[in-house]
Formats: structure tokens, C-alpha cells, sequence
């Protein structure tokens, strides 16, 4: 059981990231390689204000956040939005800042990785039928249940959802219907670099953060993403956790081979149905 | 209008510039230098196999390292483990091994096109990976296989970093003039129309498919003779030269290069080997930021790469005008 | 002699029926013109045809032999060739080149690695003679994206014949021209020769009525009508369709 809450903990932070993954490749068509390092500098980023300087760990989470979707910022209206529908150049621009970016966390915080780290409200654990179950795993599982829960709510109920919707359908009536979705695409790209980041924070509590983390993550997230579905927000709830206990119960029982498994599901998922479980395909 | 004089030099300008560079400048080079040569040139191959299903096919693989891994791992397997000796009777069926995975994986990836083949040969290469990290007995898991002798050729050589570099050096001419070969069959051609219209190509009695599978094979060996030669350099091979950065290089080679030519990779296999060098040299701990670096601004500045430019270079001194 | 026969041709796309029952028959070295408005089916006739979509229902016949079945690739070595209404060319490529490689599709040559494309000197001389025909051999070295649209449009047409088909499926050959290249194109189209039977779609009266023997009539998927070129004109209900249109301007 103590695996299973496990999975699904890292079920969530895994929709975490790759609901912004999944947005953007679903809203701008983009294949964001850069979304693992941004969840590993919002990681960074947490660290310095949490465990350095003894902030809120709220505002921690705010602030990887927005630091992602500052670099986010510089990414898109600097760069991607010159190579649109380029995929081998855009592979290599997000590819690139990988590099760049990594680098420059090695330059400003050096190479030694910081242990998992929480706020001292959630650093407890309960008992429960025999086994104690850390209280920050549920904290994340309840963060994962409350952004799927305000995104569908954005995507269902509000306007700005109706437009992304509308754009992912039929991308010229949108832009006909005088809608300026460039606005809307550039936003959606920010949130979605946002969540990377915040995410980043939330998942330190598991993972800390060193610099590996960034190449991690984005396998994972791409994994996700394709078995769930690009572009769908319930089918990066559904990879996540999918992913997330397939990895959980591969580590205990198949040590090694968990990611081999995970490999494999997503190469009989584009196999079968490319656009994943509850992906729709691309309109190119 | 050009001089006549500097006809015979545009006309023979860049087999010299490339003799000149590839068989006389490494015997002059101090020895850690020849091996750097010898690094550029098996990337080379490594990426010009690839410009074969990307530049010519249009099919953009992140898992082209898969091939580069199985040909050097088999190879190194071959060697160390299995006792065999001869590099004529290894090289073979290290060939054959890496062709029987290409088949394999060229039947599931595909199936599919543009962004989920792309996802696809990213899965197909990252689970080896993992196969061969968990694999320690066999593949060493993640130190490798080391201690891979030199090829033994049947002549007796002394093997020093020059020897290795013309062993390299010779094993990229063949695969160069091969490949060329390749390309300018109507086999080649059919490539390019693939790349610009697949209804077209079907519609003129091509079978897409077929012709697409053959060449993903195709590339594969190339790309498996790299991972040989490479082992035979290195003695080490690891579960690095398996994964997605290798993968990416190659892709930028061939971008920054020039892709779609078979020359063009090959002068972004010197780029960017340079580059790599006077990194390590000035810069040594931010030679990712470099590397980076190099990616963004290729593509932000030099999107179609460095062939056309040569290109028109060379056809404005030859013709007179920048056109063909 | 019979080239080529619909039986029940239907093809359904989710709930649009864009063929329904659509039965013909087209002669050895006849020039049959397709006509409808948008949306008639011509296009997806032509599909069904040339193999690019599965038809739903029915079976279609080349020379007395069933090819229903047979994929699309595989339609180009029966002799169906096909030129695309929106031109479908090989940008990149030069003009020759797009020849050779419609030359080249339906030989063994083509799983040729070894052996250079130019080492085919008798694949050099036909394209010779088809783009000297359609009056685009100078530009023979020119990337398609660099030549005048009007050029592309004749490359298309030059494209379908070079593999010398029997049956040649022209869509919308006039798009784009103007009135002197489509009357051009109309005599070439005459001058084809009894070995070739050619069916053309069309909205351009004026190329029909100079190229077409017979014309069929489609709307909405189903064969209104089929007559001469003077029935046709004469006809109400067809006349109806096209709402007093070019089809009955100068007569």
C-alpha cells in the first residue's frame, strides 16, 4: 500500500509536468524539450527560497513558478515562435537549452544536489494499518487532484478555455473569428512552463533537486504524455498515474527494469493508437 | 565573368581542400590531435548515415544512436567476451546484428509519421538504453565494455593514434563513396521524392513504405560501421553512445551541416569537432552551454545549414553565377 | 474495348455519402469530361480510381480485370496515371528530375542503390520529348518552385503521361491558367493519341466542351446525367445545376 500511495504521489507530480507538456504540444503544436529542465530550475529555485533564506514554502512554489515561465517567456517569443511547424529545428532549439540551461544551474549552484527538502508543516507522517505514510505524499496527491480539478474548470467553464478549445479543433476559424490566438497560444506556453516549475517545487519534496533532473523528468513526461494523449489534460492525469505505479511497483519488484516497462508501454501505445489513450490526433 | 584560371580551382577546389584535410593536415598533428581528427571522422559517418533517412527521406529519427550502439556493442561483445579476433570475421556479423535490429525496429516506427516516428525512435533507442544498464553481465551495465583491442587485420600494425586515425579515416572514404552511391541511384532519388510528396510518390507507382524501410536499413549499417570504427578507437564503449544525446548530435550535425547533401555533414562534423576542441581547451566546464549554445543559434541563424552557402560559392566560380 | 468500369461505385465518409452508385463505362482512346459543381464527388471519383481511398461499395474494372483492391502504389504498373488538382510536384527537385522520377516508378530501376540515375541514358530521351511537347525543356534544370505556375500546371500533365498509362486521370488540369494556356493544354489533350483514354474533371466549360467526346454530369455524388457535348448543353436539369452558368453562354 505504502507503494501504492507512492505511485500515485508520483502519479501526481508526474500530471503536474506533463499537463503543461501536453498543453502546449496540444494548444501550439510544439514539442517542448525544455519542459524537464524547467521543472528542475523552478527546483532550484525553491531550494534557495525554502532551505536558504527560510521562506514560505507557498511562496517557493510561486516563485519556481515564475522563474519557468520567465525563461518560458524568452523561449517562445525569442525563439519558437520564429521556427512554427519546424519540427527538426524546433527538436533542436529546446534540445539546445536543455544544454544551456543546465549549465548555467551547474554555474550558479554548483554541482552538489540538494537532498529532497519540505515545508516543516507537511514533514510528518501518520500510521496507518501498520505503516506510516508520510503526510507530504498526500499533500502532493491532493496539489495533483486540485490543478486537474482548475483545469478542467478553465477548460470547461471559462472563455479562455472555449478559445483553446476552438483553437485546438480548428485553428483558422479561430484566428477568423478575429480571435487573437497568438495571445492566447503565448499564454498557454507561459502557464504551461508555470506549472513545470511550480511542479518542480512540489516534486522537491521527493526528488530534490540536482542536475540530472532535468533529462528525468522530460523522459518521463514525454512518456506520459504519449500514453495518455497529446494534448489532453485527463489523459496526462490518466499516463501519470499509470506511469506513476508502473514505475513505483517496477522499482520494488523489477529494480532496474522500470523504465524499460515504461519504454515499452509507450512504444505499444504509438504503436496501436498514436494519439495515446485519450489523445485526438494533431491537426497539422 | 570568372577567370579562366580559376576554373580548374572551383572544379577541383574542394577534393584538394578535403585531401588536404582529411589525408595529409592529421600525419602532421601532434597526437592528441590525431585523435580528435579521429573522433570528427567517425562522427562524420555517424551523421551522414543519418542525413540518409533525414536529409534525403525526411524522416526525423532521435534514435538513430540505437544503431551506432548496437554496431559498437556487438562489436565489443564480439571482442572481449566471445574471444573472436579477426576484424574480418567480426565486422560482418557485427553488420549483420545491427541490420537484424534496424528490421526490427524499422517495422514498428514505422508505422507511423513525422512527430509520433520521432517519439517512436526516441522510446526504441532509450529502452535500450535501459536494457543495457540493467544488463551488467553481459553489457558491463553503465561503465561499459573496455579493454576492446585494436583491429586485428590480419597484417601486423602498429597501432598508435595515427594508425587508428587512417584506419578511421579509410573506413569513412568507403562509407562516403557508398552512401554516395546510394543517393545518386534512382533508389536516392526516390528518397527526395518521398520527402517532398508521399501521395505523389505512390500515385507514381512507388511503394512509400518499402522504399522508406529499405532506406532506414540502409542508414542503420552505416550508422552501425561508425559505432565499430568508434569502438576500435575508444576501447570503451558505454551506455552513453546509446542514449538521446548522441542522437541529438547527429541530428545537429547534419542541420548545421547541411542536410540533404552527403558533404554537408561532414563539414558540420568539423565544426563542430572544433568547436568542441577550443571549448575543452578555453571554456572547459561550459562546454554544454557551448554545445547548447551552438544548437540555438544553428537554428536561429543558420536554419538551412552550411551547404547552400558553399554551394552557391562554388557555383558562382564554377558557372559564374550563384545559380545552377 | 472496354479501359475502365464502375459498378455501384459508393464511398461514405462518416455519414456523407460522397459517391453513391455511380456506374460508367469509358472506351478504349475516349476523352470523357466529369462535371459538377463543388463538392459534385469528382475528386473523390478520381481517388477511388487511382487508389489513394477504398471505395465503401462496389468494384471498379481496368481492362476487363477487377482492381478494387489493389493499393495504390500498385496502380500506377496497371496504367493508371493521375495529374492533382492542387499541384503535387516535387518542389526541391528540378523539372527532370520530377520526370525521372515518374519514369523511373513503374521499372525495377527504382530499388536500383548501386547504380547512378544517370548511368540510364534511354530515360533521358522520352522526358526529352514530353517536356519539349509542353514546351518546358529549357527550364529542365530549374527547381519546380522556381518555374511559373502555368509551367508547373503543364509539368503535372507531363508527369501522368510519362509513364505512358493507358488510362490518364486529369483533375482540374486548367486551375490557375490563363485562357491561351488552357486552350493548350485542350489541344494537347486532343492530340494524346487512340492509346491513351483520358478522363478529365473540370469546372472550365470552355476546356470541356474544346477536349471532352462525352461528359457525365455528377451532383452530389450521383450521376445526373450523361450525353455529347450538345446534349449536354441542351440539357435542363444540368442546366439547373450549374444556375445558367457558363454552360449556356456562347453556344
Amino acid at each position: 500500500m505504502l507503494t501504492a500511495l507512492s505511485g500515485v504521489s508520483f502519479g501526481s507530480i508526474l500530471f503536474l509536468v506533463a499537463s503543461g507538456f501536453s498543453l502546449i504540444f496540444g494548444v501550439m503544436g510544439v514539442l517542448n524539450l525544455t519542459h524537464g529542465v524547467l521543472y528542475m530550475v523552478g527546483a532550484y529555485i525553491g531550494w534557495t527560497l525554502a532551505i536558504q533564506h527560510g521562506h514560505n514554502f507557498l511562496l517557493a512554489i510561486v516563485a519556481g513558478g515564475v522563474g519557468a515561465a520567465i525563461i518560458g517567456l524568452i523561449l517562445d517569443q525569442g525563439f519558437l515562435r520564429r521556427i512554427h511547424g519546424m519540427l527538426a529545428q524546433q527538436v533542436l532549439l529546446t534540445f539546445g537549452f536543455i544544454y544551456v540551461l543546465t549549465n548555467l544551474c551547474l554555474w550558479y549552484w554548483g554541482a552538489l544536489p540538494r537532498a529532497p527538502f519540505t515545508a516543516p508543516t507537511l514533514d510528518w507522517s501518520f500510521p496507518l494499518a501498520g505503516l506510516q505514510y508520510p503526510f507530504a505524499r498526500v499533500v502532493i496527491t491532493l496539489i495533483g487532484i486540485a490543478l486537474a480539478v482548475f483545469l478542467w474548470w478553465l477548460q470547461s467553464k471559462t472563455k479562455f478555455g472555449m478559445v483553446i478549445r476552438a483553437g485546438m479543433n480548428d485553428k483558422e476559424m479561430t484566428v477568423g473569428l478575429g480571435i487573437n490566438y497568438g495571445i492566447v497560444a503565448a499564454a498557454i506556453f507561459l502557464l504551461g512552463c508555470f506549472l513545470a516549475g511550480a511542479a518542480g517545487v512540489v516534486g522537491s519534496q521527493l526528488f530534490g533537486a540536482h542536475l540530472g533532473l532535468g533529462q528525468e523528468i522530460l523522459l518521463f513526461a514525454v512518456a506520459v504524455v504519449v500514453v495518455g494523449g497529446l494534448g489532453s489534460i485527463p489523459g496526462a492525469l490518466v499516463g501519470g498515474l499509470v506511469t506513476g505505479l508502473v514505475v513505483s511497483f517496477g522499482t520494488v519488484l523489477l529494480p532496474g527494469l522500470a523504465m524499460f516497462f515504461v519504454y515499452l508501454v509507450m512504444i505499444v501505445v504509438l504503436m496501436i493508437r498514436p494519439t495515446g489513450i485519450l489523445g485526438r490526433a494533431i491537426t497539422d | 565573368m570568372a577567370q579562366t584560371w580559376q576554373r580548374p580551382v572551383a572544379r577541383f577546389g574542394p577534393y584538394v581542400a578535403a585531401a588536404l584535410l582529411f589525408l595529409i593536415l592529421p600525419a602532421l598533428l601532434p597526437t592528441h590531435l590525431q585523435s580528435v581528427w579521429s573522433r570528427l571522422v567517425i562522427f562524420a559517418i555517424f551523421a551522414i548515415s543519418l542525413d540518409i533517412i533525414f536529409g534525403y527521406a525526411g524522416l526525423i529519427s532521435l534514435g538513430h544512436s540505437a544503431f551506432f550502439g548496437v554496431g559498437g556493442y556487438a562489436n565489443a561483445l564480439l571482442l572481449t567476451k566471445l574471444g573472436f579476433e579477426s576484424f574480418w570475421i567480426v565486422t560482418p556479423i557485427a553488420l549483420a546484428i545491427t541490420v537484424a535490429v534496424a528490421a526490427l525496429f524499422g517495422l514498428i516506427a514505422l508505422r507511423v509519421t513525422r512527430m509520433y516516428f520521432l517519439l517512436i525512435t526516441f522510446a526504441l533507442s532509450q529502452m535500450l538504453v535501459a536494457v543495457v544498464n540493467t544488463w551488467r553481465d553481459v553489457t558491463g551495465g553503465a561503465e561499459g565494455l573496455f579493454r576492446i583491442p585494436h583491429p586485428d587485420l590480419g597484417i601486423s600494425i602498429a597501432w598508435n593514434s595515427i594508425s587508428l586515425y587512417y584506419f578511421a579515416c579509410i573506413s569513412l572514404i568507403v562509407c562516403f563513396f557508398l552512401m554516395m552511391l546510394v543517393v545518386k541511384s534512382p533508389f536516392g532519388l526516390s528518397l527526395q521524392g518521398i520527402r517532398e510528396s508521399e501521395p505523389r510518390m505512390r500515385a507514381m507507382g512507388y511503394n512509400v513504405w518499402l522504399h522508406k524501410y529499405i532506406a532506414y536499413i540502409i542508414s542503420a549499417l552505416f550508422a552501425g560501421v561508425a559505432g565499430i570504427v568508434f569502438t576500435y578507437h575508444n576501447t570503451v564503449i558505454s551506455p552513453w553512445n546509446l542514449g538521446l544525446e548522441m542522437s541529438a548530435l547527429a541530428l545537429l550535425i547534419c542541420i548545421l551541416g547541411g542536410r540533404g547533401t552527403l558533404w554537408g555533414p561532414l563539414i558540420g562534423a568539423v565544426v563542430i569537432t572544433l568547436i568542441e576542441y577550443f571549448s575543452s581547451i578555453y571554456l572547459p566546464a561550459r562546454w554544454p552551454l557551448v554545445l547548447g549554445g551552438s544548437f540555438v543559434l544553428c537554428v536561429a541563424l543558420l536554419p538551412k545549414g552550411i551547404a547552400p552557402y558553399l554551394q552557391r560559392l562554388w557555383n558562382r566560380l564554377i558557372y559564374g553565377s550563384a545559380k545552377n | 474495348m472496354e479501359v475502365l468500369r464502375t459498378e455501384n461505385l459508393c464511398k461514405d465518409f462518416g455519414g456523407v455519402h460522397a459517391l453513391r452508385n455511380v456506374c460508367l463505362c469509358v472506351e478504349k482512346g475516349e476523352r470523357l469530361a466529369i462535371i459538377g459543381p463543388n463538392g459534385a464527388g469528382k475528386t473523390t471519383f478520381f481517388s477511388m480510381i487511382d487508389g489513394q481511398s477504398k471505395p465503401t461499395a462496389g468494384k471498379i474494372y481496368l481492362l476487363g480485370q477487377e482492381i478494387t483492391r489493389v493499393p495504390g502504389h500498385r496502380r500506377a504498373h496497371c496504367g493508371i496515371c493521375r495529374s492533382f488538382q492542387v499541384t503535387s510536384l516535387f518542389k526541391a527537385l528540378t523539372v527532370m528530375e520530377n520526370m525521372l522520377l515518374a519514369l523511373h516508378g513503374t521499372k525495377q530501376s527504382r530499388f536500383q542503390i548501386l547504380r547512378p540515375i544517370t548511368a540510364y541514358d534511354d530515360f533521358y530521351s522520352k522526358p526529352q520529348a514530353l517536356l519539349e511537347s509542353m514546351g518546358i525543356w529549357e527550364k529542365r534544370n530549374e527547381p519546380v518552385r522556381d518555374i511559373a505556375y502555368g509551367e508547373q500546371r503543364k509539368l503535372e500533365i507531363a508527369l501522368g503521361l510519362a509513364s505512358e498509362p493507358k488510362l490518364l486521370l486529369l483533375d482540374e488540369p486548367s486551375t490557375g491558367l490563363t485562357s491561351a494556356e488552357r486552350d493548350d493544354v485542350a489541344s494537347r489533350v486532343r492530340n494524346l493519341g487512340e492509346d491513351i483514354t483520358v478522363i478529365l474533371s473540370a469546372h472550365d466549360m470552355d476546356l470541356v466542351f474544346g477536349v471532352a467526346q462525352r461528359i457525365i454530369v455528377l451532383h452530389f455524388g450521383e450521376i445526373i446525367t450523361m450525353g455529347t457535348c450538345e446534349e449536354i448543353r441542351n440539357d435542363p436539369k444540368t442546366r439547373e445545376i450549374y444556375l445558367g452558368e457558363e454552360c449556356t453562354a456562347d453556344a
